[in-house]
C-alpha cells in the first residue's frame, strides 16, 4: 500500500508539475476561444461606465472594453457576459476564476497590482478622488470639511486617501462607511453626511442618473490620482496582452482618425501602421493568438476610444465629462497607445 | 486508498501554486548572487556609456541601480553587460542578464508572443529633428520648402510625409542608404535639417564633436517608448522594476531626493508618504522585498527628475527638454501609478 501510495504520489507530483508550466496551454485565451463567449466582471451599475439600460443592455466605457475584447477574440463584440460585482467581490472573483476579465471601474494601486495575485492590463480612465455637497451648504473648498460628516464606501482606496487628506491638514473628520456604494448614495441623499467622496467620475454620474444637479455640486479639488484599468489573473501573459492590446488599439484607432464609420476607407490606406493595425499586413495577431482582423473588429464594433468616450462619459452623455487628461497624448492628455508594430 | 485521495487533494492545493513563481524566480537568483546583472548598450551617451573613469553612467544605468537598490539594499551591487542589439532579447531569455536595460523600443510584436515582456516606459523617445542654430528655424512647421537628410527604407521617410503633407507643407526628402552618409551630407550641409530619433540624433552630434553648431527642435513625431525588459512569466520581478521606476517618478511629484528624504521620513503626518517609504507596511510585503526598498532607491539613486536632468537634460551633453517625459502634472506623460 504505501509503496503504491508513493509511487502514485510520485506520478501525481510529476503530473502536478507539469500542468503550472504548461498553463499557458489552458490560458484564458483557450477557454474564451473554446466557450465563445467573455465575461466580464463589471460595477453593478455605474452611469456612464457599466449600467443596463432599459432593455437590459449593458453600456458603457467599462462595457465597451469588454466588448472590444470579445470582438477582438471571437470577431463578435456582443458575444460578452457581464457579472455585476460589488467593491469587495471583484478580486475575488477575478482570482477564482468565475471572470475572465475585471472591468470595474478599479483603480490600480501597487498592493492590488503586485499582491493580489491579479494584475493590471491597461488604464482606460484616468480619475481621481472628489468630493460632493449641497448646493446650499456654501462650501467651496475642501478645506471647509474640517469636522464634517462624510459618507465613504467599504472596501475602496477611498477611505484611505480621505484619512490621510485631513490628517495631513490637522483637520478632523467623521467618517461614516458604507457597505456598497448604493447604500452610500442613499444615505448621503438622504441627507445623513455633510459630503460624500468617491471617484469624480462617479459623482457625476451620480448626480447625472438621479438628475440632482440642481441641488448638489462635486468640488473641483482632487486629493488623489485614481487610475483606473481592466485587470486579469496573474500569470497569464497571453491574456494580459489581448486586454492590453485591445485597449491601445481604441486609442491608435483614435490617434489615426480611424472610426466606426470609416474604417474599411482606411484599411486603403499606404500608412504602413494603419495597415499592421488593421491587419492589412499581418503580424500583430499573430503575435496576440488572435485573427489578424482583430483590431480591425474592435473598430469596426466598438469604435475607436474618442468615440466610445463620448458617448458614454463625454459629450454625447448624461455625465459630459471633459476629456481633460484623458484626451490623447497628442491632445495635452494621458492617453499614449504603445506602437502597434 | 481513500488515505491517497486525500494526500493527494492536501498536496495538490500547495504546489499547483508558488512552485513556479518563487523556487526560480529571478529574484531569488538576484539575492543568491548577491549582484544584479543588466544588459545595457554601452555606447549610448545619456543611456548607457563607461565614461573616462571607467564608470558607468546613463538613464538605463541609473534604472539598473534603483533595481539593486530596491532587492538587494545597494545601488552598487550591479554588473554590467553589453549586449548588441540583434541578440539581446534571446540573451535575456536565456538568463544572460535579470535585466534588459537598453534603450528598446516597446512594440506589440516585441512584447507579445515572445519570450519577453516590457516592465515600464522609462523614456519617451520619437523621430525628432535637428538643425543648424545659424538657420534659426525654431518649430517643425519652419522646415517648409527644405531639404530634409533621412536615412532610406525607414518608418523616418513615411512619418516625415505625413506630418508635412497633413499642415500642406511641402518639403523634399534626401534619402541615403546609411546613418553614415545621411550624417556626412547633414554635416557637409546638403540638408537644412536631418532626421531620425531624438536619441540617436543626439549621439551622433555628439560624436561628430560639433554640438555647440546645432539644436535639436522641440517635439517629435512618431512613438518610440523605451523600457526595460524582463522575462516572460515571472511577474514578481516584472512588478519590482515596474514599481522601482514609478517610485522614482513618485519621488519627483512629491519632491522627495536624497538630501530631503530623511527628515520627510519623520513627518509622519500623510499616511501615503509612510507606506510609500515603508515606514508603514504594505508595498514591500506585496512585493516580496523589505519594506524600506522604495527609501533605498531613492535615497541611493534619487528621483527621476534628478536622474533625467544629470543623464540626458540640461546637466547632460544631451541638452533633452523634458517634453513628453515630464510628470502628467507638467505637461508630460510621466504618470506615476499609486504606490499605496
Amino acid at each position: 500500500m504505501q509503496s503504491i501510495t508513493h509511487g502514485l504520489l510520485a506520478a501525481s507530483l510529476a503530473f502536478l508539475a507539469l500542468p503550472v508550466a504548461a498553463q499557458t496551454t489552458a490560458s484564458t485565451l483557450e477557454v474564451v476561444k473554446k466557450r465563445g463567449q467573455v465575461v466580464c466582471g463589471v460595477n453593478v451599475g455605474l452611469g456612464g461606465f457599466s449600467l443596463p439600460d432599459s432593455q437590459g443592455k449593458w453600456k458603457g466605457l467599462d462595457v465597451d472594453m469588454c466588448g472590444a475584447i470579445a470582438a477582438a477574440v471571437l470577431g463578435d463584440a456582443s458575444k460578452t457576459k457581464f457579472m455585476p460585482l460589488s467593491a469587495q467581490q471583484r478580486f475575488l472573483a477575478l482570482q477564482s476564476g468565475e471572470i475572465d476579465v475585471l472591468v470595474r471601474n478599479s483603480t490600480i494601486t501597487l498592493e492590488r497590482d503586485a499582491g493580489l495575485g491579479i494584475q493590471y492590463a491597461g488604464v482606460n480612465f484616468y480619475d481621481g478622488q472628489g468630493f460632493m455637497v449641497t448646493k446650499k451648504a456654501g462650501v467651496k473648498e475642501l478645506k471647509e470639511l474640517g469636522g464634517a460628516t462624510i459618507c465613504v464606501a467599504q472596501g475602496t482606496t477611498h477611505e484611505f486617501n480621505m484619512a490621510g487628506y485631513f490628517r495631513s491638514r490637522n483637520l478632523s473628520i467623521k467618517p461614516v462607511v458604507y457597505e456598497s456604494q448604493d447604500l452610500m448614495y442613499e444615505a448621503f441623499f438622504g441627507g445623513r453626511c455633510d459630503a460624500m467622496t468617491q471617484d469624480s467620475s462617479a459623482l457625476a454620474s451620480a448626480l447625472a442618473t438621479r438628475g440632482k444637479q440642481a441641488d448638489y455640486m462635486v468640488l473641483p479639488e482632487l486629493i488623489s490620482k485614481e487610475p483606473l484599468g481592466p485587470f486579469v489573473r496573474r500569470g497569464d501573459d497571453q491574456w494580459l496582452a489581448v486586454v492590453r492590446w485591445s485597449l491601445f488599439a481604441m486609442l491608435e484607432g483614435e490617434e489615426k482618425e480611424i472610426t466606426q464609420a470609416n474604417v474599411d476607407e482606411q484599411a486603403k490606406s499606404n500608412d504602413p501602421l494603419v495597415q499592421r493595425l488593421l491587419g492589412v499586413k499581418a503580424g500583430n495577431g499573430k503575435a496576440l493568438g488572435l485573427d489578424e482582423k482583430w483590431a480591425y473588429n474592435i473598430i469596426k464594433q466598438v469604435g475607436n476610444y474618442g468615440e466610445s468616450f463620448e458617448r458614454n462619459v463625454g459629450m454625447g452623455s448624461p455625465l459630459k465629462l471633459q476629456r481633460g487628461i484623458n484626451a490623447l497624448w497628442t491632445k495635452g492628455g494621458l492617453m499614449y497607445p504603445l506602437p502597434l508594430r | 486508498m481513500r488515505l491517497t485521495r486525500g494526500l493527494l487533494a492536501a498536496l495538490a492545493v500547495p504546489l499547483f501554486w508558488p512552485i513556479p513563481a518563487s523556487a526560480q524566480s529571478t529574484l531569488d537568483q538576484v539575492r543568491k548572487r548577491g549582484e544584479l546583472v543588466c544588459g545595457v548598450d554601452g555606447s549610448a551617451p545619456g543611456f548607457s556609456l563607461l565614461n573616462a573613469v571607467k564608470e558607468w553612467e546613463g538613464l538605463d544605468v541609473e534604472l539598473c541601480r534603483a533595481v539593486a537598490a530596491a532587492a538587494l539594499g545597494d545601488a552598487q551591487k550591479v554588473k554590467f553587460i553589453t549586449v548588441t542589439a540583434n541578440e539581446r532579447f534571446d540573451r535575456l531569455a536565456a538568463g544572460d542578464f535579470d535585466l534588459l536595460a537598453r534603450n528598446s523600443t516597446v512594440t506589440l510584436q516585441r512584447s507579445a508572443g515572445r519570450k519577453v515582456r516590457f516592465a515600464v516606459i522609462n523614456f519617451i523617445d520619437g523621430q525628432a529633428f535637428v538643425v543648424p542654430k545659424k538657420l534659426k528655424v525654431e518649430q517643425l512647421a519652419n522646415l517648409s520648402g527644405t531639404t530634409i537628410c533621412l536615412q532610406k527604407g525607414t518608418t523616418h521617410e513615411f512619418n516625415l510625409a505625413s506630418w508635412f503633407k497633413a499642415r500642406r507643407l511641402t518639403i523634399t526628402p534626401a534619402a541615403y542608404d546609411t546613418t553614415e552618409a545621411m550624417y556626412n551630407a547633414f554635416f557637409a550641409s546638403r540638408c537644412s535639417a536631418v532626421t531620425a530619433d531624438a536619441t540617436t540624433l543626439a549621439g551622433a552630434i555628439i560624436r561628430s564633436g560639433r554640438a555647440i553648431e546645432f539644436m535639436m527642435l522641440p517635439g517629435v513625431i512618431s512613438k518610440e517608448p523605451l523600457g526595460p525588459y524582463v522575462r516572460e512569466g515571472d511577474s514578481q520581478w516584472l512588478d519590482i522594476v515596474r514599481w522601482t521606476h514609478d517610485a522614482m517618478l513618485e519621488a519627483e511629484e512629491r519632491g522627495i531626493n536624497p538630501k530631503n528624504i530623511d527628515s520627510l521620513k519623520h513627518e509622519l503626518g500623510d499616511p501615503y508618504l509612510r507606506v510609500l517609504l515603508g515606514v508603514d507596511p504594505g508595498n514591500g510585503k506585496a512585493l516580496g522585498l523589505s519594506e524600506d526598498w522604495a527609501y533605498n532607491v531613492i535615497s541611493q539613486v534619487g528621483n527621476y527628475g534628478d536622474i533625467y536632468e544629470r543623464n540626458v537634460g540640461m546637466g547632460s551633453a544631451l541638452k533633452f527638454e523634458r517634453g513628453v517625459n515630464a510628470l502628467w502634472t507638467k505637461g508630460g506623460l510621466m504618470y506615476p501609478l499609486p504606490l499605496r
